[in-house]
């Protein structure tokens, strides 16, 4: 019944896309200027408050005596970048982080859009029950199974290699993943794949040649989501991994913090920029190809 | 049922690996190597630690050629750093060889049965002998008396206090209080006299963790009438409840935030006090005095995080009094870190061969120096070299005759955990001293069980 | 024309009947289905044993099964029921209100807004996004303590300075959510009024119906799937969160911002008692469930 509702709007939105903002522009212009700058002036107040935060950590990463207060740097150095970017503590955590994260988003992705085609497309009873046991599992926090997790992995030797964890990593992504891509699969109507299967093929290919190129903006939206909770994952790696080597940048982040409490916060600052820089070009690399913040949010109804 | 389960699993899990080519690594095997696993934390942020392990590596390496040290650094925080370490010695295949912990912690790894009695060995080292009886018995375990680590370092706790604040305050240095009350005379002064300074330091709350308990409150409740036994009763087995010494120490917790002696509660209850006072308020000179361990001036010095070179001219060290004075007149407590041998540790005879090297008189001695620590071996605590390496270490090794030991037992943490909420209680004035203080038995009565409690006096 | 639209877009087929061909079809769900049952299950049901025993990582050789201790602990520890509470607080404060209505009120404003400014709110938004989970808890630490930057602005708009992590410490974090996650909501929204048919709003708008009038009863009904699956992800994802916590608070002062997970990992970690903390986390999974199932009920959003 909800679906009905939403098919014709999804694709009315979409069809008239390009045309629609045009005449609604010109009739706001005319009409409500007043409420249109209300809105502006509303939206800059909700984006400085958002970027305030973000004021202290370029600070900090330029300042020498940097503590939690926001000061202003005198004069700005670049000592701290210079303490933090060296092999040990970030060239070498950045690159495991992306070998680990990168591999299980992929791995995830990948596997989430196989599992997605057939929770979508075909009608069984074992489907709702296992989509919301895949659902509810996400509730629970990972920290409470690394214990056995651990002791799994020590039985059959995977601890300390980075492809277990790495498949690890996917698994643990994966029931967020599979829920997503199944409600992206749902907005691709299934007439368009008919045509394909008239022509001969087979669900594969046109899972292939239909349905992903239509839902790429989704599998882009599981793809920035799925790296971002790995990215920052703390407690996976570092229970499973032994050798310092392996580790990714998560957990080197925490050379700077704690202990006795004497953190560094200008080298933390300093590396927290490095740090979140993979994931920023990630998303401008994805959202760039779509078109802008918007494109990617599109996948993303219900 | 549990076993079968995972051995299903294992199974599963072992091919679907194997099948892609990604076996474990497993450990670094052969009676050749040995693994030495500790805490990379920020206060060596220069790694000292590194630095030194290294070089013990590599005179040990040259020294018994044919021979491998490995040295694994753990960088998190320190309660995680516990669970990965718990976690690889449960296991012989990720057991290191040697492994470093907290006194307080290795009571309750010998429970677990994860460390290796080392009676055996240390029975044949003629440099035993050299080491405190204090040290000693905080890693030895009270159930079988045996010993189970070789303590590293250790440290003391006293009053850190600006000599230039108290003189304008009219207050005679050196300063040294014989009462609970001279310091809260001490600091009334302080804050009548020095508008802007806070008079004093005394951690406090849940966010501070261990460093609330022992600076803050064992520094107090051991200079009460019950001393030593304040908190736990080594002879009779019993964790100590409704004591009048456990609520005088709340009581003083209560009039420093209640009197606003201390630091607003807002930032004393912070999760980063100890940052706060030591790399701030002290070097700002806007703190009169503070209760805190032997270790402040690494703060200050020049690879520290707050460098201060004017420390040594203005901070100075005092006693911490007992409650009214009474015999010994001094308080201290005692932590440090020890070296253990881990129960399934697969080259523990080749750990030993590394683990004496490290500890001999010379290594240790430059240890202590490097780290500023106060040395466990009475031949160190004796060195000149040691003694003068920084201006504090004779006052603070000096301590070591007044000084007490957690009951480093596997409840003492939650124990510990009790204590900070009734200090957190006390201190935001949400209970009275007594309320809390029965808060406190009903806790400890649920984390060591009633049966292992008895009222104090 | 609604109707056809409708069987045409119905994304679900009945399936052919035989039993070989369903399972051909269900094929593709076999790699998920291993990772999950390697990875996760196995795990979890150790996990759900462990709940029911007092195990321990430190202090004790054996563990005993003990039964429904550790729940019948739970509830009747004073602070388990503050954690139970905070946590509801919490995800109703930052998630369902603030994350869910910042979210769709930017989107519905960010409709009307000029694009520069829009793609400026887009981007400081999901700036917050993207960052990871313990620089964010450190940034809003920074933000928000007594010292910090939000004081300072209050201080210069001639407002009194607040003491936020200690007053209330579980606005403090809630903010702090909503600060982090809305980016979330945000895209979600934005997608979903994208879609919302332009002759449904004009045909109201000529009736004369006004902007909230039309929000209320012509928006947000069309949107109602939308709105459904963003608040199960929130929910769900504000319900586990703990670095951000951890990182600003440890839980205090007190306990006065100390949420399940908080207290799990102290209890699992800091006190080390594992049965403990997993049954903690047992009924965090059962509080997840309880959210969605009144979701579905309110929203009256079949799956499928």
């Amino acid at each position: 019944m909800a679906t009905t509702d939403l098919r014709p709007a999804a694709r009315a939105g979409r069809s008239g896309g390009a045309a629609r903002p045009v005449p609604a522009v010109t009739t706001a212009r005319r009409r409500v200027r007043p409420a249109r700058v209300a809105v502006n002036l509303v939206l800059l107040v909700i984006s400085l408050l958002f970027v305030l935060p973000l004021v202290w950590m370029v600070f900090a990463s330029v300042s020498s005596t940097a503590s939690f207060e926001l000061n202003l740097p005198s004069p700005p150095t670049l000592d701290n970048f210079h303490a933090i970017l060296n092999t040990e503590t970030t060239f070498r955590p950045l690159l495991n982080g992306l070998l680990l994260c990168g591999g299980a988003t992929l791995l995830c992705v990948v596997v989430s859009i196989l599992a997605a085609y057939p929770l979508s497309r075909y009608r069984s009873r074992l489907r709702r029950p296992f989509l919301y046991t895949v659902l509810f599992s996400t509730g629970l926090p990972i920290t409470a199974v690394m214990i056995p997790v651990y002791s799994m992995f020590v039985q059959v030797e995977l601890i300390d290699s980075m492809a277990a964890t790495t498949l690890f990593l996917a698994a643990s992504a994966l029931p967020i993943g599979i829920w997503l891509m199944k409600n992206f699969m749902d907005g691709v109507p299934i007439v368009l794949e008919e045509a394909a299967r008239i022509d001969g093929a087979n669900a594969m290919q046109s899972l292939a040649r239909v349905v992903l190129p239509l839902m790429w903006p989704g599998v882009t939206v599981v793809t920035v989501f799925t790296f971002i909770s790995m990215w920052g994952n703390f407690f996976v790696p570092f229970v499973l991994l032994l050798s310092p080597e392996k580790l990714p940048a998560s957990v080197s982040v925490f050379t700077f913090l704690s202990a006795h409490d004497q953190t560094q916060y200008g080298q933390l600052a300093a590396f927290s920029l490095v740090y979140t820089l993979p994931v920023v070009m990630l998303y401008l690399l994805l959202t760039r190809k779509l078109g802008g913040g918007f494109a990617l949010g599109g996948a993303l109804k219900g | 049922m549990r076993k079968k389960l995972l051995a299903a699993l294992a199974i599963t899990v072992a091919t679907t690996l194997s099948a892609a080519g990604c076996g474990g690594s497993g450990a670094a095997g052969g009676g050749n190597s040995i693994k030495v696993v500790y805490w990379q934390h920020l206060d060596q942020n220069d790694k000292k630690q590194q630095k030194f392990l290294t070089t013990m590596k590599t005179s040990f390496e040259k020294a018994h050629p044919g021979k491998k040290i490995e040295i694994v650094p753990v960088t998190a925080s320190e309660n995680d750093y516990y669970t990965k370490i718990q976690l690889m010695m449960r296991s012989p295949s990720t057991a290191p060889d040697l492994v470093y912990e907290d006194t307080a912690l290795i009571n309750s790894d010998i429970a677990s049965g994860y460390l290796k009695p080392l009676d055996p060995y240390v029975a044949d080292w003629a440099d035993w002998g050299k080491f405190a009886k204090a040290a000693k018995s905080a890693v030895s375990s009270p159930a079988d008396g045996k010993t189970y680590a070789v303590p590293d370092d250790t440290d003391t706790r006293g009053i850190w206090y600006n000599r230039k604040l108290l003189e304008k305050a009219g207050i005679k240095t050196p300063w040294q209080p014989r009462t609970w009350d001279d310091i809260l005379d001490a600091a009334l002064t302080v804050k009548k006299k020095l508008p802007g300074v806070t008079p004093m330091n005394l951690y406090t709350g849940q966010a501070g963790g261990e460093q609330s308990v022992m600076q803050g409150f064992e520094m107090l409740l051991y200079g009460t009438g019950g001393a030593g036994d304040s908190l736990y009763n080594a002879k009779t087995k019993k964790w100590i409840t409704g004591s009048q010494g456990f609520k005088d120490a709340l009581e003083f917790v209560h009039t420093v935030y209640g009197e606003n002696l201390g630091l607003p509660k807002s930032a004393a209850l912070g999760a980063n006090a100890g940052t706060e006072v030591g790399t701030k308020l002290m070097p700002e000179n806007k703190i009169a005095f503070n209760i805190d361990g032997s270790w402040m001036a690494n703060n200050w010095l020049e690879t520290g995080p707050h460098p201060w070179p004017e420390w040594s001219d203005t901070m100075a060290s005092a006693a911490m009094p007992t409650q009214n004075g009474q015999a010994p007149g001094k308080v201290s407590m005692s932590g440090g870190w020890a070296w253990s041998i881990p129960a399934k540790a697969k080259n523990p005879d080749l750990a030993w061969q590394f683990m004496k090297t490290l500890k001999n008189r010379a290594n240790s001695t430059a240890w202590n120096i490097i780290e500023s620590t106060t040395a466990v071996r009475t031949d160190v605590a004796a060195d000149p070299k040691y003694l003068e390496a920084t201006p504090t270490n004779k006052f603070f090794t000096s301590l070591v005759k007044y000084t007490h030991f957690r009951p480093a037992l596997p409840k003492y943490p939650q124990v510990s955990n009790a204590i900070t909420k009734a200090m957190e209680s006390v201190t935001t004035g949400q209970s009275s001293v007594d309320d809390a203080a029965k808060t406190y038995d009903q806790d400890l009565a649920t984390a060591v069980g009633s049966d292992s409690t008895a009222k104090g006096n | 024309m609604e109707s056809a639209a409708a069987s045409a877009a119905a994304p679900v087929r009945p399936s052919g009947g035989r039993a070989g061909q369903s399972l051909l079809r269900g094929l593709p769900l076999l790699p998920s289905l291993l990772l999950l049952a390697v990875f996760l299950a196995g795990p979890i049901l150790y996990c759900v044993y462990d709940a029911f025993t007092d195990a321990q990582l430190t202090g004790a050789a054996e563990t005993h099964f003990v039964g429904l201790d550790n729940f019948t602990r739970a509830f009747g520890d004073p602070d388990f029921l503050n954690a139970l509470w905070l946590t509801l607080v919490f995800v109703v404060g930052s998630a369902v209100v603030g994350q869910n209505t910042l979210g769709l009120s930017l989107a519905v404003m960010a409709e009307k807004a000029t694009r520069p400014v829009r793609s400026l709110v887009n981007g400081v938004v999901i700036a917050a996004w993207v960052l990871p989970e313990v620089v964010a808890g450190y940034l809003m630490y920074a933000f928000f303590y007594q010292q910090g930057s939000l004081n300072d602005v209050l201080g210069m708009l001639g407002l009194p300075r607040q003491n936020w992590l200690y007053t209330l410490p579980i606005l403090a974090v809630c903010l702090a959510n909503v600060w982090r996650g809305t980016a979330f909501s945000m895209m979600v929204y934005s997608a979903a009024l994208n879609e919302v048919p332009r002759e449904l709003v004009e045909a109201a708008e000529m009736d004369g119906a006004g902007v909230w009038h039309r929000l209320w009863h012509v928006t947000l009904p069309v949107i109602r799937r939308s709105i459904m699956t963003n608040l199960m992800l929130i929910t769900l994802q504000t319900l586990s969160v703990f670095g951000l916590i951890y990182a600003m608070t440890r839980g205090g002062p007190g306990n006065k911002s100390q949420t399940l997970p908080v207290f799990m990992y102290q209890q699992a970690f800091q006190n080390s008692l594992i049965g403990y903390g997993t049954a903690i986390a047992l009924v965090l999974l059962v509080v997840g469930a309880l959210f969605s199932v009144v979701y579905l009920k309110l929203l009256k959003v079949e799956e499928d």
